[in-house]
């Protein structure tokens, strides 16, 4: 392998973990604010950090370039999906958990 | 309150009627004056959507000062004359006054302009509010309405100027100029090459056509003012910076967050907290509002008033916020040095716990 497959493999797998850690945080969060964190940012992260790798394994080509407006897209529209939904939920009127309402889990 | 007054405010901004209203309104206040005996007196109210402060947006703090001056002059012009167009000494006085109110705030919504304009009715006893029909203080949305309605929810008589509206309406929703079409069209022409990838005759012209098309389209509502090209160069510049830097925030932030998800006990304490944000137009309230959602254990609930409602995850996300760091980059990218420099949100003092409204609203 060289160095650039390296980096590719690294970014990648960067990826897939925040992506699991998007997932265990939708898992294990207690509540819709606290779970809109875990998707619209640990999400961003690893979608970035995959397609960063893309990027790089396409090289210097027009893909490349389309990859990175990919890139900004998800950076624009991940954030006002979450920032959308917890509104949603705020102007019903839904609480968020705090710490006092469940000791640790 | 009683039924009318001489005490009147009139919400300034650039309009094709507001000359005739602002004729209304100093007659307006003579007539009631001269039944009353009460101490007659206009004052023309010029609510602000952006921040003066602004280095380059001083030619839009020139055009405030301009519109003001314009109505300052009408007004003692009317004065002079009665209706029939005689020349009238003996009128009761009235006196005319010019204020610019909302700099310190973002102003967004009709509420927004009402409670600025009400609050400075309240601290001037004014009794009446008359609003020019063209007036348009959202720039492109149309708020005149909605407005009224919020002002009539005061004590304060409301009412909008009986004159005659220009029916010829090319303005909507803002004029349309070269600049901007040919920003625009630069912008669409460029995005549909670069998807196109290739450069050749097809590609060219059907790119021609559709940014064309944008352009023709969109060119009216995509700007409110018209770009010019040193601030949108000195502006992009700034945001290219940005970019590394909020890059690195986020890999920052997601690493902590990953530590606590993974973490066995769960060490969150999650807090809605309302924040006064001092930045003052829709571009950089929304990159604030974007880049904080993005900065992992904050996120922004609602953007509400002047103020963001940022939902945290924990308390050291809290403390990141309230040192105001992102705040400050962005004031860097879309005003520069100069409005950098202003204080944090914790030393301004403009954090507060928030707890959800608690009146859902009815469909």
């Amino acid at each position: 392998m060289t160095p650039l497959e390296y980096l590719i493999s690294g970014l990648v797998l960067a990826g897939v973990f925040f992506g699991f850690v998007a997932v265990v945080g939708i898992i294990r969060l207690p509540d819709l604010y606290t779970r809109a964190h875990a998707t619209s940012k640990s999400d961003t992260l690893g979608t970035v950090l995959s397609l960063g790798g893309v990027m790089l394994l396409f090289g210097a080509d027009v893909a490349a370039v389309k990859t990175a407006l990919l890139l900004l897209f998800m950076f624009i529209t991940n954030p006002t999906a979450a920032h959308a939904i917890t509104r949603a939920a705020y102007e019903q009127g839904i609480e968020p958990w705090t710490a006092d309402d469940g000791g640790g889990d | 309150m009683s039924e009318t007054s001489a005490r009147i405010l009139v919400p300034v901004g650039e309009s094709s009627t507001f000359r005739n209203t602002a004729a209304y309104a100093t007659r307006e206040a003579r007539r009631v004056a001269s039944e009353t005996g009460e101490e007659a007196t206009v004052h023309f109210v010029y609510p602000v959507r952006w921040q003066l402060v602004d280095e380059v947006e001083r030619s839009a703090s020139e055009e405030v000062a301009d519109v003001l001056d314009r109505a300052r002059v009408w007004a003692a012009e009317d004065l002079d004359y009665d209706d029939d167009g005689e020349i009238d000494d003996d009128g009761v006085p009235v006196s005319i006054e010019t204020a610019v109110v909302g700099e310190d705030r973002y102003l967004f919504s009709p509420s927004d302009f009402a409670d600025v304009l009400l609050e400075y009715a309240r601290d001037r006893d004014l009794g009446r509010i008359i609003v020019d029909p063209e007036y348009q203080p959202g720039g492109s949305a149309p708020m005149l309405q909605p407005l009224e309605l919020e002002l009539s929810r005061s004590d304060r008589i409301v009412e909008e100027a009986p004159v005659d509206r220009v029916v010829e309406r090319g303005r909507f929703p803002s004029r349309s100029n070269l600049s901007k079409a040919l920003v625009m069209f630069g912008a669409s022409f460029g995005f549909y090459l670069l998807l196109a990838g290739v450069l050749d005759t097809f590609n060219l012209v059907t790119g021609a056509v559709s940014a064309g098309i944008v352009t023709t389209v969109f060119s009216r509502i995509t700007f409110r003012e018209t770009p010019k090209a040193g601030r949108l160069l000195r502006r992009t510049g700034r945001f290219i910076l940005y970019v590394p830097y909020l890059l690195w925030e986020i890999l920052k932030a997601n690493i902590e967050v990953a530590y606590i998800i993974l973490h066995p006990s769960l060490p969150i304490d999650p807090k809605i907290q309302r924040y006064r944000a001092a930045i003052w137009d829709d571009l950089s309230v929304t990159t604030l509002a974007n880049s904080i959602t993005l900065t992992p254990g904050t996120l922004t609930v609602d953007v509400d008033r002047d103020s963001l409602v940022i939902h945290s995850l924990t308390g050291s996300a809290r403390d990141g916020l309230a040192g105001g760091t992102l705040e400050r980059a962005v004031r860097f990218i879309f005003y520069g040095r100069a409005a950098a420099r202003i204080p944090s949100p914790r030393e301004r003092g403009t954090v507060e716990d928030e707890s959800v409204p608690q009146t859902p609203e009815e469909p």
